[in-house]
């Protein structure tokens, strides 16, 4: 407990990486303004101490009505790495809020910091895509990114990135791929995703495969998929270890074998077997993509020749838990037993 | 805490009350008993009711502040110094007082009574034992303190209370600002951290539901596609089935009509065909161009043959008459000249008939015996005995001649 008696002196600056803050409402005007200044290391603790500070969604409104955006996007081609780096922090916080990603697309943040994508600074880099993964999150942000012509770039990145930026890069292409996927089949995005499937991450294998399920909603990106064989792969991972890697592949087989020649490329890889033993796995949303998959491959007559030994199995599911499940497993066994 | 000290004014008569105390560290409760401790502890406790520091009685009758509140630093030294000296006479004649020598190696003094008769030596009053038992204390003697050997030289300095930085007392605050700031910046970013997993928990429900969804929507887009591609392609096999069974029918309809139409061709063209002579028997054929125009004019020749003898026969047959005619008159003319004129009319009559039917029969041979010529193959073998036809057909000549000349005189 304190006790009464306190020193005269004021107490020793503590953090001296840190700017002091301004009691209250002065802080973050009093902050704004040290990241204009000329001084390195005033530029560098007000970063710092913004860092900190913004944690709090009550400070976000406050930051952004002083002008904050607009000081961070001129440092984000700041000289001095930790400048940049702590500047795609703040950047990222702020863009996990709603005002946040408009600030970003009223001040145009979205293209310079695209630039950094190429820093040095692995922090940086991955600060910013951090960032650009936040901004994707809704849909106009998915838009922003998609408008600036990031999708083939980010494609790009995606061949030789760290693999914790990989992940943010599949994470971002997920949300920019609802918005459009043209530009990032020209860019090759299936070959990536279907190289990446053999990753020995399991993260990032899975949300590979989420990122083919995305790409081929529309019909190109099917017969892309067709084309460069990323079904064999695919049925391999529903043997993996990981739930989400199964859930994805099983989801990606799903959206793929909505063609005719989607169905015959996986039943010739094998799929069947696999898709079935998933029916009975413990995820609810691996048993949902495997049925939903199973529904699409009993649409071939050879698919249903095949399921028709599998009945009563998917039979068991309609009493599931899980209510979507249920609904899919009736769809499954009514197009199973379909007859025409 | 503060400790009364003895007062030594009190020997001085001093009226006043001064009270000092030295600092020292709090004492803390020992874990072992320590000998030569408890006695100090407790002379520190005063009876209030003597305590000189409490008031009693009136204060205005207080007696007035002396003219010197510090006792006099002379007396203090002497009493010091007699107090010093007394102990220091005492040190002296203890190590004045003969001992016995140092023990020989290996032996050591020990207490011996020299008296005559050994008595036990007890200074022990007659007492009861009385016993209790208390808990067993760990009787440890005190670990000798660690005193390093003293090295440089000893420098002195002042320091009046509170000058130094007491780190219990001055680190509290700050401690508990950092660890607060501290914490409650870690608790922002956990809130945090804990809300963007929420929110991509939620997310990713959704997304469950939503591909499942989109899957199930592109399946129905896809087999909707499918019939209609199916359907598109049944209508067009019926329209084409329908097609070839219109073109069928069409075509069964001009073959019956065909058919219809040609059953009659047939035989109009044989019968065209046969009528223009297309078809023939080559023996007829033989017969008619061959045969025919011979068999003509071989008749032909038979006839003008017997033309011929028809003719010479009419030739004789004139002449005959002629003569016959001649005779007659000349046989008449007899008869008359030798009977008168009884029948010359008669006569008369007989003989021109036969010249009428002479002049008669000539011209009429020959277009009347063209007919009865040609129909005369047919019906008579090939004109054989035409001699013996000759005398029929003199007589059937005759015999026109004779209905002819019957007929004549009715016309005429």
């Amino acid at each position: 407990m304190a006790k009464t008696v306190i020193s005269q002196k004021l107490p020793p600056d503590i953090d001296p990486t840190k700017a002091p803050l301004a009691y209250g409402d002065r802080a973050l005007p009093r902050l704004n303004r040290e990241l204009n200044d000329k001084e390195l290391i005033t530029r560098q603790r007000a970063l710092m101490t913004l860092c900190d500070y913004l944690h709090d969604p009550e400070h976000i409104a406050d930051a952004l009505r002083v002008g904050v955006a607009e000081s961070l996007k001129a440092l984000l081609s700041d000289k001095d790495p930790t400048v940049r780096h702590k500047t795609t922090e703040v950047l990222y916080v702020i863009a996990t809020h709603n005002k946040g990603r408009d600030a970003f697309l009223d001040y145009g943040i979205i293209v310079p910091l695209s630039k950094l994508f190429d820093d040095s600074v692995d922090l940086a880099r991955k600060n910013a895509h951090m960032a650009m993964e936040m901004m994707s999150e809704i849909p106009y942000g998915a838009a922003g990114v998609v408008e600036a012509q990031l999708v083939p770039k980010l494609v790009g990145k995606l061949r030789d990135e760290l693999n914790e930026i990989k992940e943010l890069i599949l994470d971002t292409l997920h949300f920019c791929l609802r918005e459009e996927t043209m530009h990032a089949l020209v860019a090759g995005a299936m070959e990536v995703f279907t190289e990446l499937l053999g990753h020995n991450q399991a993260i990032i294998r899975a949300k590979a495969a989420r990122d083919i399920m995305d790409l081929s909603v529309p019909l190109d990106g099917k017969n892309k998929a067709c084309e460069v064989k990323a079904l064999p792969p695919l049925v391999g991972l529903l043997k993996d270890g990981d739930t989400y890697v199964r859930s994805m592949a099983a989801g990606a087989i799903a959206t793929i074998t909505i063609t005719t020649q989607g169905k015959y490329l996986a039943l010739e890889a094998g799929a069947i077997p696999h898709l079935v033993e998933l029916v009975e796995d413990k995820n609810s949303e691996v048993r949902l993509n495997s049925l939903k998959a199973l529904t699409t491959l009993s649409e071939a007559p050879e698919g249903r020749k095949e399921l028709l030994k599998h009945v009563d199995l998917i039979k068991k599911r309609m009493e599931d838990e899980s209510q979507a499940v249920v609904k899919a497993a009736t769809i499954a066994v009514r197009v199973i037993t379909w007859k025409p | 805490m503060t400790t009364v000290l003895p007062q030594k004014q009190e020997q001085h008569g001093g009226g006043t009350y001064t009270f000092s105390s030295r600092p020292r560290a709090v004492q803390q409760r020992k874990k072992y008993r320590d000998a030569g401790q408890g006695q100090d502890a407790t002379s520190l406790y005063g009876n209030i009711m003597y305590d000189r520091r409490i008031v009693r009685g009136n204060t205005y009758a207080q007696h007035t502040l002396p003219a010197s509140a510090q006792p006099d630093p002379i007396d203090i030294q002497r009493q010091q110094e007699a107090r010093r000296r007394a102990i220091a006479r005492k040190r002296a004649k203890e190590q004045l007082r003969p001992r016995s020598p140092e023990a020989v190696e290996g032996r050591k003094h020990i207490d011996v009574q020299t008296e005559l008769y050994l008595e036990e030596l007890t200074d022990r009053v007659e007492e009861a034992d009385v016993e209790t038992q208390t808990d067993t204390f760990l009787d440890r003697p005190p670990s000798p303190l660690f005193i390093p050997a003293k090295t440089g030289k000893d420098v002195a300095t002042q320091i009046y209370e509170g000058d130094l930085f007491d780190f219990d007392m001055e680190v509290k605050p700050i401690l508990e600002v950092l660890v607060g700031k501290t914490i409650e910046q870690a608790l922002l970013e956990v809130m945090e951290e804990e809300e963007l997993e929420n929110l991509r928990a939620q997310q990713r429900e959704f997304e469950e539901l939503r591909n499942a969804e989109l899957v199930e929507t592109q399946r129905l887009e896809e087999q909707e596609r499918r019939h209609r591609e199916e359907k598109e392609r049944r209508m067009k096999q019926q329209r084409e089935v329908l097609r070839k069974e219109k073109e069928t029918a069409e075509k069964i309809a001009a073959r019956a009509f065909a058919q219809s139409y040609l059953a009659d061709l047939i035989p109009s063209v044989f019968g065209t065909l046969a009528d223009n002579g297309y078809f023939f028997d080559p023996v007829e054929r033989d017969v008619e161009s061959g045969f025919m125009p011979w068999l003509m004019e071989t008749v032909e020749k038979a006839i003008d043959k017997s033309v011929m003898g028809r003719t010479m026969v009419d030739v004789l047959i004139r002449e005959v008459v002629a003569q016959r005619m001649e005779s007659f008159e000349a046989l008449q003319r007899s008869i008359q000249e030798m009977s008168g004129g009884a029948a010359p009319i008669v006569s008369q009559t007989v003989v021109e008939a036969p010249a009428f039917i002479a002049e008669a029969a000539i011209p009429e041979v020959t277009p009347a015996e063209a007919p009865p010529a040609e129909e005369a193959p047919p019906t008579e073998g090939e004109g054989e005995g035409e001699q013996a036809e000759e005398p029929e057909g003199g007589e059937d000549e005759g015999e026109q001649a004779e209905e002819g000349g019957d007929d004549a005189p009715g016309e005429a």
